[in-house]
């Protein structure tokens, strides 16, 4: 059970970056502000890997968490986008 | 429970890759379409994810529930056990605490209340000879001979001795096999 609730939440993440194209689909400006969230995303999840003990002890997770977090994150933009762009 | 949670992951997975794959994005009315398809389909994925994750809590709450509860029996079972050994022991403590004399008697009373012996003494002292058995036994343990035995606790002298005779030792007999 603990397999599908991390499954779902990760299909739910592919589906927002999904949305996230499709939005940057409407309008060129969209698109740009789009650009610049997805930087920001970028920029924070590279931070995220510098300071991912500081992190860690912040949000009060492992190490080992965090960076399953960090990757899935990834993983979810580049399947999310992937999906949005192939079809 | 576990249906709704399959039903929602599914159209979860439906509502993102279907709209993407067969409507065209040229359209207004297709890309409408898509946008609300995938809200809907996070807001599907979201569901299942919430029940889901509430579904492990709860296995894991009831898995929690079923250690504690065989931690509790099991801590139950020895506690009895170690007060069980404990009164045993005291007991056992009590009785070597107690002078000697008093442990055979309570030994003594032990045995005349659950052996079978005591109930053959009862009821051989239920006979009207047994009296009679008894002061031939004190008179024997007194140094007593036969012969005085018989004639002043059986009143059987003169003629009636060689009778006495045989009534002491079928009394003797009787009383000691029964014993």
């Amino acid at each position: 059970m603990r397999a599908m609730y991390l499954a779902n939440y990760f299909v739910a993440g592919c589906i927002a970056f999904s949305l996230l194209g499709w939005v940057a689909s409407l309008h060129p400006i969209a698109f740009r502000a789009v650009l610049c969230f997805l930087a920001a995303i970028a920029i924070a999840w590279g931070l995220s890997w510098l300071l991912d003990f500081s992190l860690s002890k912040l949000l009060k997770i492992s190490v080992a968490d965090l960076q399953a977090l960090l990757i899935s994150g990834l993983a979810m933009l580049l399947i999310g986008l992937g999906v949005f762009l192939c079809t | 429970m576990h249906l709704k949670l399959f039903v929602l992951s599914a159209s979860s997975v439906v509502l993102w890759l279907a709209p993407l794959a067969t409507l065209n994005k040229t359209l207004d009315i297709h890309k409408a379409l898509q946008g609300v398809s995938l809200g809907a389909a996070i807001a599907c994925a979201v569901a299942a994810g919430n029940i889901a994750r509430e579904q492990a809590e709860q296995n894991d709450i009831e898995e929690i529930k079923t250690r504690a509860i065989t931690a509790d029996v099991v801590d139950e079972i020895a506690t009895s056990a170690y007060i069980s050994q404990q009164q045993r022991q005291q007991e056992a403590e009590l009785i070597l605490a107690s002078p000697s004399d008093e442990v055979e008697a309570n030994r003594q009373a032990l045995e005349a209340i659950y052996s079978e012996s005591l109930q053959d003494n009862t009821s051989a002292s239920e006979h009207p000879d047994y009296l009679m058995y008894l002061e031939i036994c004190k008179s024997r343990e007194a140094g007593k001979s036969i012969t005085w035995i018989v004639e002043n606790i059986l009143k059987m002298g003169g003629r009636k001795f060689s009778d006495g005779k045989v009534k002491l030792q079928t009394l003797l007999n009787k009383f000691e096999e029964e014993k």
